[in-house]
């Protein structure tokens, strides 16, 4: 039995990648996996489980001689693991049993090849070495009879390719998980919801919105609300691509969930032509609190949460502002 | 089956989970029903109070218009997302007039009479069927956003 | 289930807990019409935190409640609407219009201060 890794990454990687039984019922049919296979790979069983050490080492030295896999094969700790997983799943490859604990373990060996940043054209070498040599020897036991020695090894290349198809999946969906994420720290950086002053908080959106953006925008919002106890926020459009009336009732749609939360909304930048545009096409802009331009906008917010503006004496100054 | 298909460890959500609905208490229950689904395949926060919406609001039409009916709640699969699909039915009087009971009241003042029209704002997918004097079939799905 | 409803002063506190039939709605409906009528009383808080959605019903109620609380004297402000639920009324188009909102009960509390001071014309 393969040593099961402790942290239970491969498990909680296979809900992530949804492999349930569909999807792997799916994975067999693929490659053409049925029944018939199962006494063909019983045959080669025994010579499979012999070889299982030389084919390991065939396999790792293919990749040690690649420039592609350096970076992996320069650590030792996790060729050693690398290793250990490997042969285990030669052993199993002539099992016939192809379920949820097999492809569990493919998957293990497969976050240790993404995690190590081991290029697939390399492992995919490497395999095709590999699965060369096992062809050979059961050319070799079908010696006599060679047709029938290619046909158990086409049973044994259909495992091979099923195996191919789950770790190269996991390399795909490990490198795409770093493209998501830093598309979603891009998207957060660009809707940023700013605290200026206790209870207030100012939302400048700019770019292009759509919906999908939007409920981002407003999710982010009613969280910062909540988080930073505002009771007022300013919402300034002013570097908003194009206010359409989709855009609009996106927009209303925010301003009406933060009241739903007591927080009142000031919207600004909506210039004069967009707002009279917007009422013409029917949008309800009496109930939202618009104000001019983004400097206004603060002072109103500022004035309802009873901050006071006090003129210094000292003449020339700038007026300070105090609670 | 010489196949092993029990995943150890994969979220296994029973296919079509029914609730029946003819009290008004039986709102409450499809409601959370629709939540604990939805989470169980994956749907942030976010989507599963929205769904729950939405089936809360399905649920009150039949309980408010017809004798009984029910709920379906069942996973799906398509274009390699997951989703939610809810099918409501019942054997109530049916709607008459399914564009009036459709119309979309968003930028009215009215906004209460929401049921329908906003369970279909929400939902990704929305198919309405009646026929007077026999019942309505309201099928409505969710996909998992990835 | 009964929604436990507190008098602080002459303020009603109304928590609603998690699971709220819609039997238990009209309850609290009919309860708090009950006591501001026979009680001085200037404001009603209904907290909301523990629900996790607010339907098409409960939003009705809530405006019911208030309606029926303004023709009384009363204010109404209703907190805890967590974001979740707040983003999916709006999606499905539920509003409290002319229902005073806040984040949680304190907030309520100073906003029926301020909403008090401004109909009575004086500090409570």
């Amino acid at each position: 039995m393969a040593d099961r890794d402790p942290g239970g990454a491969a498990p909680a990687l296979m809900r992530e990648m949804r492999i349930d039984a569909g999807d792997i019922e799916r994975r067999s049919k693929a490659v053409g996996l049925e029944a018939a296979d199962l006494p063909r790979l019983a045959a080669i069983k025994d010579l499979v489980v012999r070889r299982a050490g030389d084919y390991t080492n065939l396999f790792f030295e293919h990749l040690a001689n690649l420039e592609d896999a350096r970076a992996f094969i320069a650590s030792s700790a996790l060729v050693d693991r690398a290793r250990k997983l490997k042969n285990a799943h030669l052993l199993e490859m002539a099992s016939g049993d192809y379920g949820a604990r097999y492809v569990e373990q493919r998957l293990e060996l497969a976050l240790l090849y993404a995690n190590a940043g081991l290029e697939p054209r390399a492992f995919l070498g490497a395999f095709h070495r590999l699965l060369n040599a096992m062809g050979i020897d059961i050319v070799k036991q079908f010696e006599r009879a060679p047709l029938e020695g290619f046909e158990h090894f086409m049973s044994l290349k259909k495992v091979a390719f099923f195996d191919i198809g789950a770790i190269v999946d996991v390399l795909i969906f490990e490198r795409e998980r770093i493209i998501r994420q830093q598309h979603e720290a891009i998207r957060e950086l660009s809707t940023p919801v700013l605290q200026i002053r206790e209870r207030l908080l100012l939302l400048p959106i700019i770019g292009v919105i759509d919906t999908h953006r939007a409920r981002l925008v407003t999710e982010g919002l009613l969280q910062a609300i909540r988080s930073n106890r505002a009771k007022v926020v300013v919402m300034d459009v002013t570097g908003v691509a194009t206010i359409d009336s989709k855009v609009a009732n996106h927009l209303l749609q925010t301003v009406t969930a933060a009241r739903l939360m007591g927080a009142h909304v000031i919207v600004t930048g909506l210039s004069a032509d967009v707002a009279q545009s917007l009422v013409a096409l029917g949008i309800e802009l009496s109930k939202v609190n618009t104000v001019g331009d983004l400097q206004g906008g603060l002072e109103e917010a500022e004035q309802l949460l009873g901050y006071r503006v006090h003129p210094v004496d000292v003449p020339g100054a700038s007026p300070v502002r105090g609670a | 089956m010489f196949f092993d298909h029990s995943p150890r460890g994969a979220t296994v959500v029973p296919s079509d989970v029914y609730v029946r609905i003819e009290h008004e208490s039986d709102i409450v229950t499809a409601r959370q029903k629709g939540r604990e689904l939805a989470n169980a395949i994956g749907f942030s926060s976010t989507d599963q109070t929205i769904i729950a919406l939405a089936i809360s609001e399905i649920a009150r039409n039949i309980v408010s218009y017809a004798q009984r009916g029910g709920l379906t709640f069942s996973l799906v699969e398509g274009g390699g997302r997951h989703g939610l699909t809810i099918v409501a039915r019942d054997d109530g009087p049916g709607i008459a007039d399914i564009e009036l009971a459709m119309r979309d009241g968003y930028s009215s003042a009215r906004s209460l009479g929401v049921g329908l029209p906003g369970a279909k704002r929400v939902m990704d997918e929305f198919d309405l069927t009646s026929i007077v004097g026999q019942g309505t079939t309201v099928t409505m799905t969710k996909w998992l956003r990835r | 289930m009964v929604v436990p409803i507190l008098k602080q002063g002459d303020v009603l506190i109304a928590s609603i807990q998690s699971t709220l039939s819609d039997q238990d709605l009209v309850h609290l409906r009919d309860d708090l019409a009950g006591r501001i009528g026979t009680l001085r009383i200037r404001g009603v808080v209904i907290d909301v935190t523990a629900l996790d959605v607010l339907d098409s019903f409960a939003t009705r109620t809530l405006l019911a409640i208030a309606h029926t609380a303004k023709l009384r004297g009363a204010n109404t402000v209703v907190v805890g609407i967590q974001p979740d639920v707040a983003f999916a009324m709006v999606q499905l188009g539920l509003t409290l219009d002319g229902v005073a909102t806040a984040l949680d009960l304190e907030e309520g509390l100073d906003v029926l201060r301020s909403l008090t001071t401004r109909s009575h014309g004086r500090a409570e």
